[in-house]
């Protein structure tokens, strides 16, 4: 690599000189380049965590029941009793109604009576068979 | 893994080691591989501690960069011959802005006790006639004759052709020859 063979301008001897008195790194300096190394590695190894901001009120909550599904899963629930609430079906008014005994003088028990227990008419066909 | 298992492992493996955390990878890149780039930097500026300001510099660019490293890619040495070339080329601007009187005498390098005056003697001479070289003439020549590298290796390093590496050598060689033809004598060389 070093040419020794086309040395015709006899340059040889001082790259040989060259190279038998390179500088070499005295002990206090590699320490500076080992301290360098182990900080820039140590930084690398365990980058620090950055702080993560506490989580809000709501947040924590919307965690508690389950995230964002648990939520549409909740508001439609919510949507359908409101929906019942203010167009309830004929079934659901009448045995209401008979609950809280607004019932009409036109009705009977025994009309409201199958929708309390409606195995009572098959209980009595099963007696009766 | 000792430090004694690492003599055998290539820089980027060793690279790819530090990345992940070993102290001992990061011990044996820094006893194989400062030495060359304090060198290098030394030959190109002259000036030790400027040279130790560049080759730490340049280590620390190795050590930040060495996470996105990858491997088989590119020679470490290739990549820190290039930022410490940068980084002298940065220096030696700066110098020239400041002042053309500033720039040092070249120092007597840490050497053994067994190494002769003489030696000591031509490499001085050799670095006065670096000194007055071109940059890229002052690289080419120190990369091809006293790092040792080849002409692809320098061509990547220096981002040329292979051809203008050695258009670079030839001019820079003629250029040494002359300068250091009257020193000859001088230093020691009578038969040649």
């Amino acid at each position: 690599m070093t040419d020794k063979q086309q040395d015709s301008d006899g340059l040889e001897a001082f790259f040989d000189a060259a190279r038998n008195t390179a500088p070499d790194p005295d002990a206090a300096f590699m320490a500076r380049i080992l301290d360098d190394a182990l900080s820039v590695q140590g930084e690398a190894v365990a980058p620090p965590r950055p702080a993560t901001k506490r989580d809000g009120f709501f947040s924590q909550i919307l965690r508690g029941i389950g995230g964002w599904p648990a939520l549409t899963g909740l508001a439609a629930a919510t949507v359908a009793g409101v929906w019942i609430g203010l167009n309830p079906p004929a079934a659901v008014s009448d045995q209401l109604a008979s609950l809280i005994g607004t019932s009409s003088a036109t009705t009977d028990a025994t009309d409201s009576d199958w929708l309390l227990d409606p195995l009572t008419e098959y209980d009595i066909a099963m007696t009766g068979g | 893994m000792p430090f004694d298992a690492m003599s055998e492992v290539s820089d980027d493996a060793l690279l790819v080691l530090y990345a992940n955390g070993d102290a001992a990878a990061a011990r044996a890149l820094t006893t194989r591989l400062t030495p060359k780039v304090l060198g290098h930097a030394y030959r190109m500026l002259g000036d030790r501690a400027e040279a130790e300001d560049v080759a730490q510099e340049a280590m620390l660019r190795l050590w930040r960069i060495a996470a996105e490293w990858r491997q088989g890619e590119a020679k470490v040495t290739t990549w820190l011959y290039r930022v410490v070339a940068n980084l002298c080329t940065d220096r030696l601007r700066k110098r020239r802005s400041v002042d053309i009187d500033s720039v040092p005498e070249p120092e007597d390098p840490a050497i053994g006790a067994e190494q002769g005056l003489q030696q000591v003697a031509r490499a001085e001479a050799l670095q006065t006639a670096l000194d007055s070289l071109p940059e890229r003439q002052r690289e080419a020549v120190v990369l091809r004759h006293i790092e040792g590298l080849g002409n692809p290796e320098i061509a990547e390093i220096m981002d040329i052709s292979p051809r203008a590496v050695e258009s670079l050598t030839a001019r820079g060689k003629r250029a040494l020859a002359e300068v250091l033809a009257g020193r000859r004598e001088e230093l020691g060389y009578q038969d040649d």
